[in-house]
């Protein structure tokens, strides 16, 4: 049987490291008793040395692997499939039909002709004295820089550009500031700043020359 | 005191003259993005929109504006362009609605206004428009039609060869190899009257007889513009 004993707050500070102060004498007593036994008690508790850390993480080790580990593993290691024969076309079957009904329609072109929408289409012009060559029109945004031509034998300079089908007008830009109409072609139309545009109609199977 | 009606109006009209902006930004964005100044873009977006609210297509405008520019042509002359540009829009508009066609859509004034400039009267192109199953075709058959014309067959010629391509049920796409055959026939020596008959007959039509070279365009992997057998020494293809 046991007794339990009430201290007062000037022993509870005592017991917590504080000073005696005017404790009554019983009480300390008992409070000095109660100090001696927490010691005894410390002293027996040992802390936990390296064999036991190597313990319990031998435990640990030997636990199985998580089960969502286990899963991934299972994915990408070999695995033998067991399967009937009869399946593989009817899978196969069953994916180009999918693929039949998943596809977007066909454009809705004249199964007779071939649509073309854009044209190589080939400009030339000599010029041997020029330094450079450059064709721009109304599919280069009129960009001079945009679509530089090269240079062949006899001061010919050459470029073919995909254009798209319809109607453009266009000039060659020489050295960089001198447009000039094409003197080859014979469509050509006022440009409304005292010049003359050249101008090609590309169709669906090809142009000859503007 | 400026009242709130006020101040309102006078911000009614600071906007007006910018409606081009609120209208068709790309527009005005693409002018900007092609460097002209600031001052010129805000005049062209006011011819612009004036020609919106007449019901004329402001792109042509715009596009002409950036090829000025490019051009290094000064401002004040690109403004006079535009300007005269915007009344011969203006005049294929009315040519259009005289002839019965009353909300002619953007692109078909753009190709009628073109038409016009170069030979086509106000009959030829209502003609050709009338005969068109689509707008987009009788832009394409209006062009097509100037381009015949520009190779020296007579507009009436040139018009009759659209609109009975046209009537036959010719794709409009193929209308556009005509000026190509046209061209063709005239690199091989025929005269502009004799080109003019052949594709009144139905030359340049799909599988039609008297196709010229320069059929056969891509799937072959070359240049399809440049005809394999053209004439020594004939410019074949530039462009």
């Amino acid at each position: 049987m046991s007794t339990r004993r009430r201290f007062s707050s000037g022993a509870h500070r005592y017991l917590d490291g504080g000073p005696h102060g005017d404790l009554p004498a019983e009480e300390r007593r008992d409070a000095d008793r109660l100090l001696d036994g927490l010691r005894a008690y410390g002293n027996g508790i040992e802390a936990p040395g390296p064999a036991l850390t190597d313990a319990v993480m031998a435990v640990v080790r030997q636990r199985p692997a998580r089960r969502q580990t286990a899963g991934w593993r299972w994915l990408f290691r070999p695995q033998p499939i067991r399967l009937r024969p009869v399946w593989v076309p009817l899978a196969a079957a069953a994916a180009v039909a999918t693929w039949l009904v998943a596809r977007p329609p066909a454009p809705d072109v004249a199964p007779t002709a071939a649509r073309v929408d854009t044209v190589f289409v080939r400009f030339q012009l000599v010029a041997p004295n020029a330094q450079t060559v450059a064709v721009a029109g109304s599919f280069s945004d009129w960009r001079a820089d945009a679509f530089t031509m090269a240079r062949e034998n006899g001061g010919v300079w050459s470029i073919t550009l995909p254009l798209p089908v319809g109607e453009h007008q266009y000039q060659f830009v020489i050295d960089g500031e001198r447009w000039v109409p094409d003197p080859h072609s014979h469509d050509q139309i006022d440009d409304g700043f005292g010049g003359t545009n050249s101008v090609l109609v590309v169709g669906p199977r090809g142009v000859v020359q503007s | 005191m400026i009242g709130t009606r006020s101040l309102l109006l006078l911000l009614l009209l600071a906007v007006a003259p910018h409606g081009l902006v609120g209208q068709q930004p790309e527009l005005v964005e693409q002018m900007r993005t092609r460097g002209l100044p600031e001052s010129l873009v805000a005049e062209v977006a006011q011819v612009a929109a004036d020609a919106t609210a007449q019901g004329l297509p402001a792109d042509p405008l715009v596009e002409k504006a950036i090829e000025g520019w490019a051009k290094r042509v000064p401002a004040d002359r690109i403004m006079g362009a535009i300007q005269q540009f915007r009344i011969r829009l203006q005049e294929a508009r009315q040519a259009l609605t005289g002839t019965g066609h009353a909300e002619p859509l953007g692109p078909v004034v753009a190709a009628a206004a073109e038409a016009m400039a170069r030979g086509l009267g106000q009959e030829q192109v209502g003609a050709v428009v009338d005969a068109a199953p689509t707008p987009g075709a009788a832009g394409r058959g209006l062009k097509v039609a100037a381009a015949l014309a520009a190779q020296g067959i007579g507009t009436d010629q040139a018009v009759g060869i659209v609109v009975r391509a046209m009537r036959r049920g010719q794709a409009d796409t193929d209308l556009l190899d005509l000026p190509s055959v046209a061209n063709a026939m005239r690199a091989q020596g025929m005269a502009p009257g004799q080109i003019g008959q052949r594709l009144m007959q139905g030359a340049g039509s799909a599988g039609g007889p008297g196709v010229g070279p320069g059929q056969g365009g891509r799937p072959h992997g070359v240049p399809p513009g440049g005809p394999p057998d053209l004439p020594p020494g004939q410019t074949k293809k530039q462009p």
